[in-house]
Order: C-alpha cells, then structure tokens, then sequence
C-alpha cells in the first residue's frame, strides 16, 4: 500500500460505519436526493458501508478502474430499482465522497506539514477512484434504462423482422412491389375474365401488408390501386353479376392497408425512443 | 482567504485556457471512454474547454457557484444531448476537464513547497466542488430532456 494513503484507508475502513450513517443522514434530508429521503435508513447505511469498506481493495488493486466495477454495478442497480434518478444518485456519491474527507479533517488526520503533502496524495487518490465509480454508475444507469426500453418495445423489433423485411434498399422494395401489383393484375383479369371472383383477391393481403411495413401510412397507396384494379375489373368483364362483395372487399383492402401502416408508423416512432439510450 | 489560496491556480488556468483546452481536446479524442468525441471537429471540441477555463476564475470566486454553474451548465449540458453523446462521456470528459487543470498545475510545479500544499488542499477542494456541481447540473438536464423527449414522442402515439 502506498504509505501517503495508508492513514486515510485505515482511518476509513476502521471507522466505516460511523462514516456511512453520517453520510446516511446527510443524504436522506438533502435538497438535492429528495428520492433518498423515504428510503429505508438501513439500505442507505448499508451502500455507505459497502463502499468505505471497499475503499481499501479498490486502492490496493493495481487496476483500480475494473475493481471500482463491483461497487459501481451494485450500487446503479440497486438505486435505480428504487427508482432514484441518476442525478440524485451521483449526487449521493459525491456526498459520500464528502463525507469522507470531512471525517478525515475532523479526526485531524493531515495536521503537519508532511501530513498536508500526504493528504494531496490521498486526496488526489480518493477523487481518482470516485471518477471512475461516478462515470461506471452512469454507464450502468444508462444500460438498465436501455434495458428496460428494449425490453418494453422488444415487440417493435420482431415485428419489424430486423434486417429481413425491413432492412431491404427502397430500390428493390419498389421493384418487389411493382412485380406482386403486375401480379395482382394478371390474377384478377385471369379470374375475372374466367367468371371467378373469390379465393384470388385474399392473395392481394400479401402486398398490401409489405407496403404497409414498408412505407406505412404511405404504404395506403397500394391498397387503393388494387381496390381501383379489383373494382374496374369487375365492372369491365363482370357486368352483371354484384358489386357488394368487390366492393366489400376492397374497402377492407384499404382499412386493413390503413390500420397496419399507422401501426407501423406508431412502432417507427417507438423505435426511436433508442436513441437517448444508445450506448 | 480563499482568494489568496487558490488565485494562483486560478490565474495560471485563465492564463492558459488555450493550451489546456487543446491538452483536453487531444485527450478526449482518443480516450476510450469518450467515443463520442473521436469524430468531433477539434476546434469545435477545443472552444468549449477554453471557454469553460476561461470563466473559472468568476465560477471560483462566485458566492453562490451552484446558481452561477446552473445557467452555464444547464445550455452545455443541452447542446451535448442535441449533439447525442452519451451522459456518461459528457460526465467523463467533464472529469477529464478537471483533471486536466491539475495536470497542467502540477506540471508548472505551482505548489511544489511545502507551505504551499495547504494550498493545493484548498485548490482543489474548491475546484471539486465546482465539477460536482457541475456534474449534478448536467446529470439531472440529461434526466430532463429524456423525460422531456420520451412524453413528446409518447403524445404522439
């Protein structure tokens, strides 16, 4: 151990818990950690406790920042179960920071003059370990609530089918979709002109939905160009026989081409809520 | 008491808020804790240091610093969460901001006596707790406008 330090860690670590209920109190009335405030006095002492004991593994370890990991996790995870905002719980740190040093000034630990080199040292030291635990709290923070979003809209994703469907160029999405519409035609005159007119048109599904993961609300178009084609097929070559169900059948085209394209819209925009999050 | 403390290291990081800033600027674009940073144009990078060391002397001084670092922060903070880094490299290059005015100090060996390490104490206890307000301001912004953005887009819906 390194001997400017040794007297700030024993002090710590024999005195620990007194520092954390100190830091406790301190932390559960502060303007500043309102969230602390209705929380159990012996999980807040605890995390004080957790952390001055760790102080010396954290300064014996020779690479502090992955030692400094296992109070950080434990700590953001716990806190953020709680559901104290970040803000709150870095401040909770930099008190318990606070607290330590003060402890330290009111034993009268750094006194002479070597004693004042000695606490540059361990102070420069204690802010060291403290920026690492403060920026692995963040970044632990930041993974939970990533987390918590994915999971929450994890649905969007698998409905999306990630790179399959929804990652295809623009280019081949409109080719696909001019051969499945150039299909739709050739179905429709095919049945139409041979006096059928069920079972093909449940076929028209297939494209009416891809435009609508595709393109969305704006997807609507491909709906309405086969209602069109549906319709003024059936009033060429079926003449005579009823409109109702064509006409039914093509309303649904676009209320289920409708429905579908502004849920994908909905689920676009959810995707976006990554974006704060992004790691 | 604490004018005649700390201006020393005050002066010399107003007097040198160019050299430090860009000292900064080089570390945050290759630091593997500010990723965000590595692509960022250097003089854009650089001009956000040197201002904020060019003001430490009023932050330092002020009687109420935590009002004082709310109204600089409170924009700082903003403008990195329009630009999308990450609060955890915003927080961390703010460390690496203060670690850098002490770098710079202690490489001028400004409190190389030993009557003057009553000084640095000082110094940077006081320095810290300007960066701890700091990273408490900028921490609940962030928290603001992702709750700001997460309402927004869920209105939509």
């Amino acid at each position: 151990m390194q001997a400017y330090a040794a007297k700030l860690i024993n002090l710590i670590e024999s005195k620990a818990e007194n520092i954390a209920k100190q830091w406790a109190a301190d932390v559960m009335k502060h303007n500043r950690t309102p969230s602390y405030h209705s929380l159990s006095k012996d999980l807040v002492v605890e995390q004080g406790v957790n952390f001055y004991r760790l102080f010396r593994q954290m300064s014996l370890a020779e690479v502090p920042y992955e030692e400094a990991k296992s109070f950080s996790w434990k700590y953001a995870e716990e806190f953020y179960q709680q559901k104290i905002p970040l803000h709150e719980a870095l401040y909770a740190l930099i008190l318990m920071r606070r607290h330590l040093w003060l402890y330290a000034e009111f034993q009268g630990t750094f006194v002479t003059a070597l004693e004042k080199q000695q606490a540059v040292e361990s102070l420069n030291r204690t802010i060291l370990m403290f920026d690492y635990v403060s920026y692995q709290v963040t970044e632990k923070y930041q993974q939970l609530t990533h987390e918590r979003v994915n999971k929450k809209i994890g649905v969007v994703k698998t409905f999306l089918m990630g790179k399959l469907i929804g990652g295809m160029k623009n280019i081949y999405k409109v080719a696909f979709m001019s051969v499945l519409l150039i299909a739709a035609c050739i179905l429709t005159y095919y049945n139409h002109t041979a006096g059928k007119v069920v079972v093909f048109t449940h076929l028209f599904y297939i494209p009416i939905i891809l435009a609508a993961v595709w393109w969305g609300k704006k997807g609507m178009l491909v709906p309405i160009l086969l209602a069109i084609i549906l319709i003024a097929s059936h009033s060429i070559f079926l003449k005579d026989a009823p409109f109702t169900d064509d006409v039914i059948r093509a309303v649904m085209f676009i209320v289920l081409g409708g429905v579908v394209g502004w849920l994908m819209d909905s689920l676009k925009k959810l995707e976006e809520l990554y974006q704060p999050f992004k790691l | 008491m604490m004018k005649a403390f700390a201006s020393k290291l005050v002066d010399l990081t107003q007097k040198n808020a160019d050299k430090i800033a860009w000292q900064w600027a080089k570390d945050v674009k290759t630091n593997l804790k500010t990723n965000s940073y590595h692509d960022a144009p250097e003089e854009k990078i650089i001009n956000q240091a040197s201002e904020f060391y060019k003001n430490f002397r009023e932050m330092f001084f002020h009687e109420a610093p935590f009002q004082l670092a709310e109204e600089v922060f409170t924009k700082y903070a903003h403008e990195r969460y329009v630009e999308g880094v990450p609060l955890h490299e915003t927080v961390y290059a703010m460390i690496l901001m203060r670690r850098h005015i002490w770098l710079y100090a202690e490489f001028q060996t400004i409190f190389s006596a030993e009557m003057e390490h009553r000084k640095a104490v000082e110094s940077l206890s006081r320095t810290i707790l300007m960066f701890d307000y700091i990273v408490y301001i900028i921490s609940r912004e962030y928290w603001k406008l992702i709750k700001m953005d997460l309402s927004k887009k869920e209105g939509k819906h």
